[in-house]
């Protein structure tokens, strides 16, 4: 590993970008390969749509995660700032052209100006975050927890104000206008126009140099006249602005802005796809096109389920999720993790571990393939219990095989 | 003859293509004071690591009062009784001092608690069988470094270690506090410890060892009788190669008046003193070094911070460059008047681990290098090579990790860094710091070389040794005070020391 650096292919080769790709391609082959209604052949076109509208409304705030965190912060407000931008959105298109609101056509005046408006809130929940953070002096974690908490409870107290009835939901009232905000030509557009600025800023610019200058090491970054602080602002204003975008998508794509369960916990899908994209928490590590990657090898991953399995599967979303941030961080991880020679069920943290993974296996199969059975007792499902205990004793074998003493002590 | 304490015996060790240690052999007599030399890079480290247990996997074996062993973690290393005192002090700093010293092995009570008494009275024992008198109950981080190292060693003894490594021990501490350890070594040798002492320092290295072993790119090159050899003899081992006595060539002329400071002061809210600097006054001309020599906590480090704007609180007194009054209260205004600060330490202020080589050196000057708004590479790339030719780093090319460069290297990039700002005032902090000998006289000839284009250059350093050979003048600065100031002719390290320890009759 060590002299990976001296060669351009070696760095193309262990690159994250490289490695996503690859896995990606595997993905599709094996839903192509296991999926029995042979989606991805028979209606292609439609799938790969469905897969680019999830990447693309992942994608616009997860870029600007990935930016907070390259630059060595971290926002855990994303989630929060789109349900609160499309109740913004709702609420200015109301205040603005209550007429055309109630009669479905908003005129376009107002259009403009709410889309700008609801951007202008981002910038100053953005500015809100700098602030904290910077003069304030609070960690980026608590600051953005704060609002995280604040800002949807905030929502839910506007809506009520703006809707006739003091409704807890704001419906989108327009149905042209929807169409046009959620096209995925458009939102792809736009998602494309957003990830170029964001690739250019980050690696054609100074100021893209000096937020991952400041990410890895904040104190030599100052020392070198860097004004932290400045990029700082830059960097959460970016992060919540994304986040603004996709609340406007949102709002049309669901027809409604229901702040209390909007985009709920979408801010840790965003950290997730930045760091199996290859950006490092501590800051300082991490490109654009790679969150990208990140981005579309989750929502792939996620739809590759949904084929295989069927229906309902979007409970299993998290589980993937989980799964697939422990193992892509695990392989990606600075000098590489192996299969062979690594220990990891030597002590007794490994061993205490293996029943839990055991019992995860076997329910994971009970999820996935086992719904089509619905009508046995969960009894029945024996197939579980032969998996789980399959697990259990292939890992102690392991687990076995690792303790014994070296001969030699080398590796 | 006796047997060996420990035997070293054919040990190779590669890290991924690189060769850190080649068939090295040698025997470490029990109860000596074994002197280890050679310069960084030259396998020191990597062998203390695998003496002590940190390396598990390497070729050839150790053996330890004859039994051959194989350590596979620190406490396989200990309970044969070898220690280790990190250059890098490994102290929780949050904790206290006894607490630091059974970390791991906490005593407790017959119900299993922790039991902090009985910790805190024996921690006071073995302090005091050091001869120091810290208090058990104070937190680490509270301490000076010398203070910290002395608990290390406390930790060590509290194994009852039979085998001590120090690595450079005395790289942090001040002459006063180096005499201390001197003493805390003599009576560990008349307990009859064994000691592998690590050191670039000659005048330690024979000051203390009994026997010296000189490694030179990973491989064993001599062991010699500390009083049968010389220092020159040494020191040619180590590189290899004759280093010319460290004539830096004519001193360049001195030019005009470029920094000037009046009455330079900064508060120390909540501290006895009341402040950090009081009432510094300083010219620096062009073309010429000023030394600043003072103990720890004398205000060096600080003094340069409040010239680049980097200090926390708002210095008062006047800095005038070119005559020409600055306030500067961010890095970014002073690096615009002309000034350049090197930090002191340079993995926390100065490095940006994430990052190549080249990026290392370009970062503050990318403004150079904007074709509109965009960074030209190509133009980038051409200001890292010019540093890189001009201080000759040794690297293989711009792209490998900055962590990739040996510690004098990494400094050169990091000068390199600020001289693509053209610079008018050069700040250096402790720039020779862990850096070894054959890198240190390119150092003093980089900063010779400097000084003839024209730049003015302020240095501090904990060496008076490297002060006196780099200065046209030294500053001697004493508890935030300036106590005096020596033309070099007339500069000597008595009259030095003696300024740098006058504090006491301010309090």
């Amino acid at each position: 590993m060590s002299s990976d650096y001296a060669s351009p292919l070696g760095r193309l080769w262990s690159s994250v970008e490289f490695k996503l790709i690859l896995s990606w391609l595997l993905v599709v082959l094996a839903t192509m390969a296991l999926d029995t209604n042979h989606t991805y052949w028979n209606a292609s076109a439609d799938s790969a749509q469905l897969i680019l509208r999830q990447t693309v409304l992942l994608g616009i705030f997860a870029l600007g995660a990935a930016v907070i965190i390259i630059s060595g912060g971290i926002d855990l407000s994303s989630g929060s700032v789109i349900a609160m931008s499309a109740t913004v959105f709702g609420s200015l298109m109301i205040v603005l052209d209550p007429e055309g609101f109630k009669a479905g056509h908003v005129s376009t005046m107002a259009v403009i100006l709410s889309i700008t408006g609801t951007l202008l809130v981002g910038a100053m929940v953005g500015t809100l975050h700098a602030w904290l953070i910077t003069s304030v002096g609070l960690p980026p974690f608590v600051a953005t927890l704060a609002t995280l908490v604040g800002l949807r409870s905030f929502s839910r107290g506007l809506t009520p104000a703006v809707t006739i009835g003091g409704k807890s939901q704001i419906d989108f009232p327009d149905a042209g206008l929807r169409d046009a905000l959620k096209d995925v030509t458009s939102i792809s557009i736009v998602f494309l126009f957003f990830a170029l600025l964001l690739w250019f800023l980050m690696s054609r610019t100074v100021t893209g140099r000096h937020l991952q200058a400041m990410g890895g090491n904040e104190q030599a970054a100052k020392l070198s006249g860097i004004r932290t602080d400045r990029l700082k602002w830059l960097a959460y204003v970016i992060g919540a602005v994304s986040a603004s975008i996709v609340g406007i998508i949102s709002f049309a794509d669901n027809g409604s802005a229901k702040p209390d369960i909007m985009a709920r916990g979408y801010e840790l899908n965003a950290i997730a796809a930045s760091v199996i994209g290859g950006c490092s928490l501590q800051g300082g590590v991490g490109t654009i096109p790679g969150t990208i990657l990140g981005c579309l090898f989750l929502r792939t991953i996620i739809d590759a389920v949904q084929k295989i399995v069927g229906a309902g599967a979007d409970v299993y979303e998290g589980m993937i999720v989980g799964i697939v941030v422990v193992v892509a961080v695990t392989f990606s991880q600075r000098g590489g993790s192996k299969l062979v020679g690594k220990k990891y069920f030597s002590n007794e943290i490994g061993w205490s571990v293996i029943p839990t993974l055991g019992i995860l296996s076997g329910l994971s199969y009970l999820l996935f393939f086992g719904s089509g059975n619905s009508k046995r007792e969960w009894y029945a499902n024996y197939q579980a219990f032969l998996i789980g205990a399959a697990v259990v004793i292939a890992l102690s074998i392991r687990a076995f095989l690792e303790s014994r003493p070296r001969v030699n002590g080398q590796s | 003859m006796t047997q060996p304490i420990i035997s070293i015996q054919n040990v190779s060790k590669h890290f991924g293509g690189t060769r850190a240690l080649h068939d090295v052999s040698f025997d470490v007599m029990p109860g000596e004071l074994h002197a280890i030399c050679g310069e960084n890079g030259a396998g020191k480290s990597t062998l203390m690591k695998i003496l002590s247990g940190v390396i598990t996997s390497y070729d050839g074996q150790l053996a330890v009062d004859g039994q051959v062993v194989r350590f596979q973690g620190t406490r396989d290393g200990e309970s044969e009784g070898i220690s280790i005192i990190h250059q890098e002090l490994n102290l929780v700093e949050q904790l206290s001092v006894a607490a630091n010293i059974f970390l791991g092995r906490e005593l407790r009570t017959g119900l299993l608690l922790r039991d902090d008494r009985a910790m805190e009275s024996q921690a006071a024992h073995l302090l005091q069988s050091l001869d120091c008198d810290i208090p058990p109950n104070r937190l680490a981080g509270s301490l000076r470094v010398g203070d910290q190292q002395l608990i290390e060693i406390a930790k060590a003894l509290s194994i009852n270690s039979r085998i001590l490594v120090m690595d450079e021990p005395t790289s942090a501490l001040t002459e006063a506090e180096v005499a201390r350890l001197y003493r805390v070594i003599a009576k560990l040798r008349s307990d009859g410890t064994t000691i592998l002492y690590i050191s670039h320092k000659m005048d330690e290295v024979f000051h203390l060892s009994d026997r010296i072993t000189v490694l030179r790119d990973g491989q064993f090159i001599a062991t010699l009788n500390t009083q049968e050899t010389s220092p020159a003899e040494i020191t040619k081992l180590m590189v290899g190669r004759d280093i010319e006595s460290l004539d830096l060539g004519a001193r360049p002329q001195r030019g005009d008046l470029v920094l000037e400071v009046r009455n330079l002061s900064l508060e120390w809210p909540g501290h006895a003193r009341g402040y950090r600097l009081k009432d510094i006054s300083l010219e620096l001309y062009r073309g010429e070094v000023l030394g600043i020599a003072g103990l720890m906590g004398a205000g060096r480090t600080e003094l340069l911070e409040c010239l680049f704007g980097a200090s926390a609180l708002e210095p008062t007194g006047e800095i005038l460059i070119d005559g020409e009054l600055i306030k500067p209260r961010h890095p970014a205004e002073a690096l615009k008047a002309g000034l350049a600060l090197v930090t002191e330490d340079r993995k926390r202020l100065g490095i940006f681990n994430t990052m190549d080589v080249g990026r290392n050196i370009s970062i503050v000057a990318l403004r150079d290098a904007v074709v509109g708004p965009m960074l030209n590479q190509g133009q980038e790339q051409d200001l890292s090579v010019s540093m890189v030719e001009k201080l000759r780093i040794k690297t293989a090319g711009l792209t490998p990790p900055i962590g990739a460069l040996s510690g004098g290297n990494q400094q050169k990039c990091i000068v390199g860094r600020w001289l693509l700002t053209g610079p008018k005032v050069l700040l250096l902090d402790d720039p020779t710091r862990g850096v070894d000998v054959g890198a240190k006289a390119e150092l003093y000839r980089v900063i010779r070389g400097l000084c003839s284009e024209g730049l003015g250059v302020i240095v501090t350093s904990s060496e008076l040794p490297e002060l006196l050979t780099l200065s046209d003048r030294i500053m001697v600065l004493s508890e935030g005070r300036k106590t005096a100031e020596f033309s070099i002719a007339e500069a000597t390290q008595e009259k030095i020391l003696e300024a740098a320890t006058k504090s006491w009759q301010f309090q």
